[in-house]
């Protein structure tokens, strides 16, 4: 502690490090140089390809060129038929094509994506409210409401999916899209509303109640304060405990799997992923490819929100 | 600006009294200071004001309008914090203006009241900076600005320089004293320390355990203070308090008699009625008997053992005993009294105060002012 | 000064308490209409036969009865039972060593700090694929320096497909994955130990084992019950980071998934496991209420 550390301490002590580090980071490095390699090379235990092999990517991002298509000569004379209509020309062309094998990949982090992110300003927007009510109101049943969202907080979503799915068949969500993607959006709300208003009660518990007071005797009401002072001043906060939501919801699969199954087109990446691997063997590179891809914007929110998340979560335990 | 009237007005936190049928009434215009040490409730009263607490009984009244019910923002009043609240993440000139824009003032005005403010106090060149960007003491003067910048009918200031080094303390206070000149506005102050209350204050109240001791100016409340509780809380270093025997028109403590008659505005024959009272001396009114000139009213201690002198530049406090008790004198630099000498002080017997002996320690004269 | 009270008089305690419901009410609806009330709505169901189509035939206390019948359901609370006590030793025991680890002085700390942090950030679906692979009969890792570099075995096997070395498997995975939460919540506390327990301990001549016994621990004693409940609280729970892993390995959400949504659907039963589930949790947060946070 306040003695220097001999070299032999020094040596273990970075030993210890790097190990952890490597124990951490080393799935990582599997995922990437799996995905950067070509079907030859995946018995190669290094994690340095032979060859960078990026099809997988391309094949993801929908930067492959089209693939020539291997039609049958006994089809290619149907296809030659003129009174066969355009239209079912072009059916008959599909069944062949690659179009069958083609992963939508864009599209599926399109809906996730855009699930995510309502999910994580609703749910931001929501906790604040009511985050602040009850860090900074005084009103009937405002302790049983802090312990409430406490219970609530741990309460997990497996404990909830017979009945919520029950709930959204009954009320006729489930039977279309749009109702089932509505359900599938008021679940992540749940699944984030309680630790959202946790990360921000305790934070606007930090926030000196002369602020509020200072901006009421400059003439606004409670309400203009909340909004004029303390949200603004939260910004770095919010947008951690956005960041925060944003993932759950990315990241979430029992529900996805539960409600989405049949409307494959709305589907997120975590479900889709999983149908992918389990329907096609063998295809290591896509599927760490689209895993990597997942993964990126994840990495990304995490480095842009690193400074408060780490305080935010461990002001009273998180889910883990 | 407008008057601010306080009608018996108590507060309590459940069964726990904090404030005690407080009566007070400031004028328009006037400067008033609640003194008192911490948890005496002024802190609370002004809070009540500023209705960020809200009134258990009683009512108050800023202008001819009981504002109990009225919300704060509604109240027009302007207040300097404690811990100064400033507004993090907006720059000094938007916490300046905040109040202002928020009461819909025309441009021209807000530029003019920022340029105001910002030129007396000083803040011309850190306009754009954040609060974390500044020192306590500019800090400290954001706040004021940010109140000043306000055309409010009452400003309330709650300990606004506490938080400042002794000397940034002076400085701002005098300051203060000359806004408010300036500005002739009407202002409740709220303060732990005896010397802020005395040199600001128009009129001074000093309380204790929630209730108003007294009120009065600042020397209605260093001359006659009401009681030995406001007689030793103001005034540094304390009053003096000696214990004495009646014996005839004379007061008797060690060897020393001092003439009742001699002490202004003293009822004898309510005298007669104690057997011992408390006499106040209050340090500043020792002299040196070397240095003194002869009057009539002086009375002599003589040969008294000097146990400690404190060299503070232009006064020494020296410390002595008086009626077994430690007491304290503060003579001017001319006296070359040393340690464990002998000297003789006088006293003018006009400034010395009478007590009865009751847990209260009522003053018994009026003294003179 | 800014002690709060109870007693509401004035017409501004009135507004204050009018604003708070208000505010309060948007989330507090959506919690107690998607949380609250299904978990009741759980418990009616665990008397019912509930197709996926919504219909419902009464059966009484039959759901329960063939559960407790039921060789499957003790199988896997006896997986979730193993699962619990290696994840919950695992995390906390790696969790507090990398907090140590973490609070030491040394070059690129910040670096390493977020480095070990990424597992419990990233996606369970993307992470499960890169382990699944290192376990690969065929291409991965670990059968690599297991039968080609250290000769332990002759055989390639697919730890995962065996349900018995995928719980081995699962387990460390999901220490892998969570005890990051675990070390944040550690080193928060030590970062708050004075240093100047560890000098006056130190000058008590007490070495690096004694000071981590006498000093560390006993401040770290409230943290630790924390992150032990906290963990069995939510690996009860758990259910991507297995099933997506090891469908095989059968803890008790993943059996109660099984009977909800695959195969012969059953989801009275699985609302019958659910309501037993949570009584068990609601004692566990009991506990941590109570215990944990009151001291």
């Amino acid at each position: 502690m306040m003695n220097k550390r001999s070299t032999t301490q020094s040596v273990i002590l970075y030993a210890l490090v790097l190990a952890l580090v490597i124990f951490c980071v080393f799935p990582f490095l599997q995922i990437l140089s799996t995905s950067l390699k070509h079907p030859i090379d995946w018995g190669n235990p290094s994690l340095i390809p032979r060859v960078l092999h990026l099809d997988a990517y391309k094949e993801l991002l929908g930067l492959m060129p089209a693939k020539e298509v291997d039609v049958p000569a006994s089809v290619q004379r149907l296809l030659d038929n003129p009174a066969l209509s355009a239209e079912k020309k072009q059916m008959l062309l599909d069944k062949f094509s690659a179009g069958g094998d083609v992963f939508p990949f864009g599209r599926y982090m399109l809906n996730t994506f855009v699930i995510s992110f309502v999910t994580g300003i609703c749910s931001t927007f929501l906790a604040s409210l009511a985050a602040y009510a009850i860090a900074r109101l005084r009103f009937p049943a405002q302790s049983l409401m802090a312990n409430g969202v406490l219970f609530v907080y741990m309460v997990g979503g497996v404990l909830l999916m017979v009945p919520l799915y029950q709930m959204s068949v009954n009320v006729g969500l489930a039977s279309s899209a749009a109702g089932t993607i509505f359900s599938l959006f008021l679940i992540y709300l749940i699944q984030t509303l309680p630790v959202a208003m946790y990360m921000l009660g305790n934070y606007f518990r930090t926030i000196p109640f002369s602020l509020e007071e200072a901006a009421m005797m400059d003439g606004c009401s409670r309400v203009e304060a909340f909004w004029r002072i303390i949200m603004p001043l939260s910004k770095p906060m919010l947008f951690t405990v956005f960041i925060y939501c944003f993932v759950i919801a990315w990241n979430e699969y029992l529900f996805a799997s539960v409600f989405l199954k049949q409307y494959q087109d709305f589907q997120t990446l975590p479900l889709a992923l999983q149908t992918l691997f389990t329907s096609k063997n063998a295809i290591w590179d896509r599927i760490m490819a689209a895993s990597m891809l997942t993964l990126l914007p994840v990495v990304i929110c995490f480095m842009l929100a690193n400074k408060h998340l780490s305080g935010g979560l461990t002001d009273g335990g998180v889910k883990g | 600006m407008s008057s601010v009237i306080l009608r018996n007005v108590n507060k309590s936190y459940g069964n726990l009294p904090i404030v005690k049928n407080l009566n007070l009434e400031v004028k328009d215009g006037e400067f008033v200071v609640l003194v008192g040490p911490s948890g005496c409730g002024k802190s609370t009263t002004l809070r009540m004001v500023a209705g960020l607490e809200d009134i258990t009984q009683g009512e108050i009244q800023i202008g001819s309008r009981a504002i109990n019910d009225l919300p704060p923002h509604k109240r027009n009043i302007a207040m300097v914090f404690q811990n100064y609240a400033l507004y993090p993440h907006m720059s000094v000139r938007e916490n300046i203006v905040f109040g202002l824009k928020k009461s819909g003032a025309d441009a021209e005005t807000i530029k003019e009241k920022l340029a105001d403010v910002s030129e007396m106090l000083k803040l011309d060149d850190y306009l754009d900076r954040k609060p974390a960007d500044l020192s306590g003491g500019q800090r400290q003067r954001v706040a004021m600005g940010r109140a000043l910048a306000r055309d409010a009918d009452v400003y309330l200031f709650d300990e606004p320089l506490s938080n400042l080094d002794a000397k940034l303390r002076h400085h701002m206070r005098t300051e203060i004293a000359r806004i408010q000149h300036q500005y002739n506005m009407t202002a409740i102050y709220v303060t732990h320390d005896q010397i802020e209350a005395m040199t600001l204050g128009d009129r001074v109240v000093v309380m204790r355990d929630g209730i108003v001791e007294q009120v009065g100016t600042p020397m209605e409340i260093y001359l006659q203070p009401t009681n030995t509780f406001v007689a030793t809380f103001i005034g540094s270093p304390a009053m003096n308090l000696i214990e004495a025997k009646i014996e005839g028109e004379d007061l008797v403590f060690d060897n020393y008699r001092l003439p009742a008659a001699k002490i202004a505005n003293v009822d004898l024959q309510d005298l007669k009625s104690h057997d011992t009272v408390l006499v106040g001396i209050r340090p500043d009114f020792f002299e040196d008997s070397a240095l003194s000139s002869p009057s009539d009213n002086l009375f002599e201690f003589n040969d008294i053992q000097v146990e400690l002198v404190e060299n503070l530049g232009f006064d020494k406090e020296i410390m002595f005993k008086l009626g077994g008790e430690d007491a304290k004198a503060r003579l001017d630099l001319r006296s070359h009294v040393k340690r464990q000498e002998n000297i003789s002080m006088s006293v003018d017997l006009n400034r010395v105060l009478l007590f009865d002996t009751s847990p209260q320690g009522m003053l018994l004269n009026t003294g003179e002012v | 000064m800014q002690k709060r009270e109870e007693h509401m008089s004035s017409v501004l305690i009135k507004n204050e308490s009018r604003l708070g419901l208000k505010l309060v009410a948007p989330a507090v609806g959506i919690i107690g209409l998607l949380v609250i009330y299904p978990i009741l709505f759980n418990i009616y169901l665990s008397f019912f036969d509930v197709q996926l189509n919504g219909t419902k035939t009464f059966v009484g206390m039959e759901n329960y009865t063939d559960l407790l019948g039921n060789p499957r359901y003790y199988h896997s609370i006896g997986v979730s039972v193993i699962y619990l006590i290696g994840t919950v030793i695992g995390t906390t025991v790696l969790g507090l060593a990398a907090a140590i680890l973490m609070n030491q002085e040394f070059r690129f700390r910040n670096l390493a700090r977020g480095l070990i942090l990424l597992p419990y950030f990233a996606p369970v679906i993307s992470v499960v694929f890169g382990w699944q692979f290192i376990f690969d009969p065929v291409n991965g890792i670990y059968n690599h320096v297991v039968v080609d570099v250290l000769h332990l075995t002759d055989t390639r096997e697919n730890l995962i497909g065996n349900p018995d070395s995928a719980l081995f498997v699962v387990i460390v995975f999901d220490i892998w994955k969570h005890f990051p939460i675990a070390y944040l919540l550690f080193l928060a506390k030590l970062q708050s130990v004075p240093k100047d327990l560890y000098e006056a301990a130190a000058i008590d001549g007490q070495n690096a084992w004694g000071r981590f016994w006498h000093v560390t621990l006993p401040e770290l004693r409230f943290v630790i019950a924390t992150v032990v409940l906290l963990r069995i609280i939510w690996n009860l729970n758990r259910f991507e980071d297995v099933y997506l892993l090891a469908p095989n390995v059968e803890t008790l959400p993943i059996f109660t998934y099984y009977q909800a949504f695959a195969g012969i659907v059953d989801q009275g039963v699985a609302a019958a496991i659910s309501v037993i589930q949570l009584l068990v949790l609601v004692g566990l947060i009991w506990l941590y209420v109570r215990k944990v946070l009151k001291w």
